[in-house]
């Protein structure tokens, strides 16, 4: 982990090395599909998810028709003939029980699950960091003390317990999942940053500039926060990933996300019940949540291969 | 017939060529010394021979143990002869043990290894090499952890693994490179004890001309990846047939040739220490006890002169680092006052701007001192920060770059990152930075030890220029004994927080009154001195 | 050794008393009213004294704080206003489901996860390498409720070999209550195993890159030797802090898989909690919740002293 901390090399090109990295690149791709998706999804959609259209309930995605269609040459009988369903071409990906077209309901949920993830993400970081930085400028310091002890105490409450404490007394909605992915992302950022900073803190560099004079803060901006931002990007893609996961799971038991806003946690729920007669409903949110939080993931892996020389050297 | 030959060796990683043509021979019961700077190949030599390189690595040519050729050998020949024919031990003896087994385990395995014998056997060979060692049962039972030793015990353990087996060969890596002088001392004379006692032969890998002048048969000395010169150790050192030797030679006891005119006031005080003390908390051992608390510095007084280049020595641990630490005013000291051209640095008040304008630090490591996102101009430009007028624009970089060619860089280099210079020259930035705001002290702590033989005499030089031109004072920390007598008018030995001896550096080295600063100089490897004794020995 | 547990042992009772407050302080002092709120806004206000009355809601908060928490010291958690019967009743019913599901996932993902994780070490950047960090990676990707719906579509609809929910019980013998609990155990396991075994894999190829490492290849150790007698040990101290991380996310895991399977758990008590909006067992629910979480933490640091003898000085 340190060793993301200083790297000797200057940052401005790594972001073209970066695209030598194949998960990077796929990562990206699939990032950058999610993102678009969510941002179109604002000005258009192939259908409105608002309206119902009861008559073109649970139609399923042409594909699977085709799939059934399929003839395995050497098979005695069709394998995948119990596959056909009733399908309609203009719904590429089905519809739901309400007749609600299933491509246009995941694009408004990207909207929904990627800025859950990210404003959790910044509350981690708006909140975390800071407390972090400060904690390791005042070491062994009462603040120190206070700052890891409540740490402590906010990671024995997994975010989960904190959606149904304040759910419990305020009811269920997106802030709410909002301010319990964010709480749970404040120790993880403010731990990270004081582990890292506190490495550096011990850096000559930084007595360097203590003996110029410079104090805590303006030390802790100047040379401690650019020498972290490489680790901090790399928890970022992380955090935001299992923001995403959390989003759903909370959205899925009916703490996160209410209806009539599109969530793919609330799709997956409806789904349940229908899943033996209706297995697209559960299938493309499941996939939509995957490939998003795969493709974090890996563009996180792809970020630390770049950002750690000591791992870049292992892969050669 | 030689115990190990070794005939044309080259070896790459990848596409960089790291040896070439290098030939070497030892016979059982001798020593062969390899010296080199960094990157000269030496550790990679040593490597090729055990077979342990890195990944990606191609060898060539013939390494031959006792006629048998090694480079032929498949990697389970070579597990069987590893430990039991070759011993091998490393540089950093606080990381070489495995910090979750016991010491006996440790050294036991060798035999279990190799051998088809019980535990209770191995372990009794373990006792009895740790013994040999000179690691006693009573103090160093077998199962002691790795943590409970010091650096130079866990050298020993170290030892002990490789010699569990009486191999025919032992390579030493730098063994006593991150040990103190008389640590040093004490292992190496181990190693020569056992080789005499086991007949076997030794290649002792050092960059440290003067220990293997005292302890080295032959000698060879490399570069760049190849052997420049080889020999019996006296004839090499006496003829010196190639310029690196010579260079090498010359850098290792070179002294700076210090201005004629250069005025040392001794009533003009710069620095004063008086009765300065350090505590550090000791971790608490029982719930019931107070905390107690560590002396590192204690009462510790002292001065220096303008223009004055006064040395403080002694072994890591003895606080001379927790000092500088407190005197910079980096750490609170818990008594003393420190006056500084002026300004008053005390316990209760830490220290002004204004006393901090009074001194800057050169530190010892050249990869850390420098924040690696700022260009060199931010980084020297940094104790600007300390004066109420920063000078800004063209001014200031007129100042940043007439530093730089004060120590011998471009005035371009200030647009490049610190990434883009070699070890010598970010030190030579890092005094760029200490002189730009013309202190009137710098605090040198451990400021050449990381460097090269010659880079350090470079540095040397620029440092007795630098003082002798402009008059700076300076408090020179080091923990080698030869570096401080060449570069300091007077020298102050610290012990266990204590300043022992304090005198002239050349009576001190000349003529130490402390029974510890005899010890440390007696223990201090001296070329000439090891050379002459081999020369009485001879004849 | 003393020590240390010692010193552990305070900072666990400190955050269990920091945790204690915290809920207390949300679940009784935020909605201003507790009666009123669990009542709701139709109810007579002579319905909602009575309700103060019955739960001392008219007593100061510390006194009420003081009791609650010397109640939980007895095992008392209070009555549930829904059911009208001692939640500590309700919690004994459930526990025995999602215990042994948290303790059956932890198992098999550390089943799972040792093993991967040491071969993708030992074969590093090999195919096998790649490919299990791969299939490493699109686990911890995979949603572990969603997983458990897809189980359930393929083993229990399809092919009719566990039941798509609900739990026997553990008096119809101790197979079949197994049974019951093994797709909810995958479902949670397999994320959990995806992140162990790659916290695994680079612990050791940390570890393997360590000097002592170096030093007992140089005694004769083969590469492979080396990894079991020298890594694997030291590797376990990273992996460890994980393993205790995962118990949280188990305990939160659990309490959605428990409602993909209808399992009659401790999550459902908590859901039904919020939907009838009983107070009262929330608070007491989610305290023993955290409370595990917390014993958790601390029997991993202890169990760090076991690894590490650095730890154990002082004995």
């Amino acid at each position: 982990m340190v060793d993301l901390v200083t790297n000797d090399e200057p940052r401005d090109n790594l972001f073209l090395v970066a695209l030598k990295s194949p998960s990077f690149v796929i990562g990206l791709v699939l990032t950058l599909m999610f993102s678009i998706g969510a941002v179109v999804s604002f000005f258009w959609t192939p259908f409105d998810v608002a309206v119902l259209d009861i008559l073109n309930r649970l139609k399923c995605p042409p594909a699977q028709n085709w799939v059934a269609s399929l003839q395995i040459p050497s098979a005695e009988n069709n394998w995948f003939a119990s596959w056909a369903c009733q399908s309609a071409p203009e719904y590429l990906f089905g519809t739901d029980h309400f007749g609600r077209d299933m491509f246009s309901m995941i694009l408004v949920g990207a909207r929904t699950s990627i800025a859950v993830a990210f404003i959790a993400v910044g509350i981690g970081i708006g909140v975390g960091v800071p407390l972090g930085l400060a904690a390791a400028a005042k070491t062994g310091s009462i603040i120190d003390e206070l700052i890891m002890r409540s740490n402590d105490l906010v990671l024995a409450f997994p975010a989960l317990l904190i959606a149904i404490l304040i759910t419990a007394v305020y009811g269920a909605s997106a802030t709410n999942a909002i301010i319990a992915i964010g709480i749970f992302n404040i120790p993880v950022f403010a731990r990270l940053t004081r582990g890292a900073a506190l490495s550096l803190w011990t850096r000559e560099f930084v007595l360097a500039a203590r003996v110029a004079g410079k104090g805590p803060v303006l030390i802790s901006i100047e040379h401690i926060l650019p020498n972290i931002m490489n680790l901090l990007i790399v928890q970022s893609t992380i955090q935001f990933s299992l923001g995403i996961l959390a989003e759903a799971g909370l959205s899925y038991v009916g703490l996160g996300v209410q209806p009539p806003i599109p969530s793919w946690g609330r799709m997956l729920a409806d789904a349940q019940t229908m899943i033996s007669f209706a297995p697209h409903m559960a299938l493309l949110p499941g996939i939509a949540i995957i490939l998003t939080v795969l493709g974090l993931n890996l563009m996180g892996d792809g970020l630390r291969d770049v950002f750690d020389p000591k791992l870049r050297r292992s892969r050669t | 017939m030689s115990l190990l030959t070794i005939k044309d060796l080259s070896l790459k990683i990848g596409d960089a060529e790291i040896l070439r043509d290098i030939d070497l021979s030892i016979n059982g019961g001798e020593i062969l010394g390899i010296i080199g700077e960094s990157g000269s190949g030496k550790s990679m030599s040593a490597l090729s021979i055990m077979q342990l390189l890195p990944s990606g690595s191609v060898t060539g040519g013939s390494i031959k143990l006792n006629g048998v050729e090694l480079l032929d050998k498949s990697e389970e020949e070579m597990c069987s002869l590893r430990g039991r024919d070759i011993g091998m031990i490393f540089q950093e003896p606080m990381t070489a043990l495995n910090p979750v087994k016991t010491i006996g385990d440790q050294v036991a395995e060798t035999v279990l290894v190799h051998d088809n014998v019980s535990r209770e056997e191995a372990m009794k060979i373990a006792r009895s090499t740790l013994d040999r060692v000179e690691l006693p049962a009573d103090q160093f039972p077998l199962n002691r952890y790795p943590h409970e030793l010091s650096g130079g015990q866990r050298q020993r353990v170290v030892i002990a693994m490789a010699i569990a087996l009486q191999p025919n060969l032992l390579i030493a890596d730098e063994p006593t490179t991150a040990l103190d002088v008389t640590t040093q001392a004490q292992i190496l004379s181990l190693l020569q004890k056992l080789v005499d006692e086991d007949g076997m032969g030794l290649i002792l890998i050092t960059h440290d001309l003067a220990v293997v002048a005292d302890l080295a048969d032959h000698i060879a000395i490399m570069q760049n990846g190849v052997v420049v010169e080889a020999g019996e150790t006296l004839s090499v050192f006496r003829e010196m047939k190639h310029e690196y030797t010579r260079t090498l030679f010359a850098a290792s006891n070179h002294v700076p040739k210090r201005d004629e005119r250069r005025h040392v006031s001794k009533d003009e005080v710069i620095l004063s220490v008086e009765d300065v003390v350090r505590d550090y908390p000791v971790k608490r051992t029982s719930l019931f006890k107070k905390p107690g608390v560590f002396r590192a510095v204690d009462n510790v007084s002292f001065s220096i002169g303008r223009g004055e280049n006064l040395g403080l020595v002694g072994e890591r641990g003895c606080g001379k680092s927790t000092l500088s630490r407190a005197i910079l005013a980096l750490d609170k000291m818990q008594a003393g006052v420190v006056h500084l051209d002026g300004e008053i640095i005390s316990a209760g008040e830490g220290a002004s701007r204004a006393a901090r304008r009074k001194m800057q630090v050169v530190f010892q490591d050249p990869y850390g001192s420098f924040n690696p996102r700022h260009r060199v101009d931010k980084l020297v430009s940094e104790p600007f920060y300390l004066l109420d007028a920063p000078p800004k624009g063209a001014e200031r970089r007129l100042l940043v770059e007439r530093a730089l060619e004060n120590v011998g860089m471009l005035a371009s280099d200030a647009d490049k990152y610190i990434h883009e210079f070699s070890g010598g020259q970010r030190q030579r930035i890092a005094i760029a930075r200490a002189l730009i705001i013309e202190p009137p002290l710098i605090i040198l702590d451990e400021a050449v030890s990381a460097l090269d033989v010659s880079i350090r005499a470079q540095i040397l030089d620029l440092l007795a220029e630098l003082s002798d031109r402009l008059g700076i004072s300076y408090l020179f920390i080091s923990h080698d004994l030869s570096v401080v007598r060449a570069i300091t008018d007077r020298v102050l030995v610290m012990k266990d927080g204590v300043i022992v001896e304090v005198g002239k550096s050349e009576d001190v080295f000349r003529n130490p009154q402390h029974p510890y600063t005899k010890q440390l100089i007696a223990a201090a490897p001296d070329i000439e001195q090891a050379l002459a004794a081999r020369e009485k020995r001879i004849n | 050794m003393l020590v240390f547990i010692l010193k552990r042992s305070i900072s666990l009772l400190l955050t269990l008393i920091a945790a204690s407050f915290v809920i207390f302080f949300v679940i009784e002092v935020v909605p201003g009213d507790p009666a009123s709120f669990m009542m709701g806004f139709e109810a007579s206000p002579e319905a909602v004294e009575a309700l103060r009355e019955q739960l001392g809601l008219n007593a100061p908060l510390w006194e009420r704080y003081l009791s609650w928490i010397v109640g939980l010291l007895q095992g008392d958690f209070g009555t549930s206003y829904t059911y009208k019967v001692p939640i500590s009743d309700l919690i004994a019913d459930r526990i025995w489901v999602s215990l042994p599901l948290a303790a059956f996932a932890l198992t098999l993902s550390i089943l799972i996860a040792f093993p991967v994780g040491v071969l993708a070490a030992a074969k590093r950047n090999s195919a096998t390498d790649v490919s299990i960090m791969g299939a490493t990676q699109l686990g911890i990707a995979i949603p572990n409720f969603w997983f458990a719906m897809i189980l359930v579509l393929i083993f229990a609809i399809q092919n009719r070999w566990f039941s798509a929910g609900g739990f026997p019980g553990w008096d119809e013998g101790f197979w079949v209550g197994v049974k019951g609990l093994t797709l909810p155990a995958i479902s949670l396991a397999l994320p959990q195993a995806s992140i162990l075994a790659r916290v695994m894999r680079s612990s050791l190829l940390d570890t393997l890159d360590e000097d002592y490492v170096r030093t007992a290849r140089a005694k004769g150790l083969s590469r492979r030797q080396a990894l079991w007698r020298h890594a694997l040990r030291n590797a376990m101290i990273p992996v460890l802090t994980i393993i205790g991380l995962q118990f949280s996310f188990l305990m939160a895991g659990s309490v959605i898989i428990e409602r993909v399977f209808f399992l009659p758990g401790i999550g459902s008590l908590v859901f039904l909690g919020i939907t009838q909006r009983d107070l009262i067992v929330v608070k007491s629910v989610v305290m023993l919740l955290v409370f595990a979480v917390i014993v958790v933490t601390f029997l991993v640091d202890v169990a760090y002293a076991f690894v590490d003898p650095r730890l154990r000085k002082g004995r």
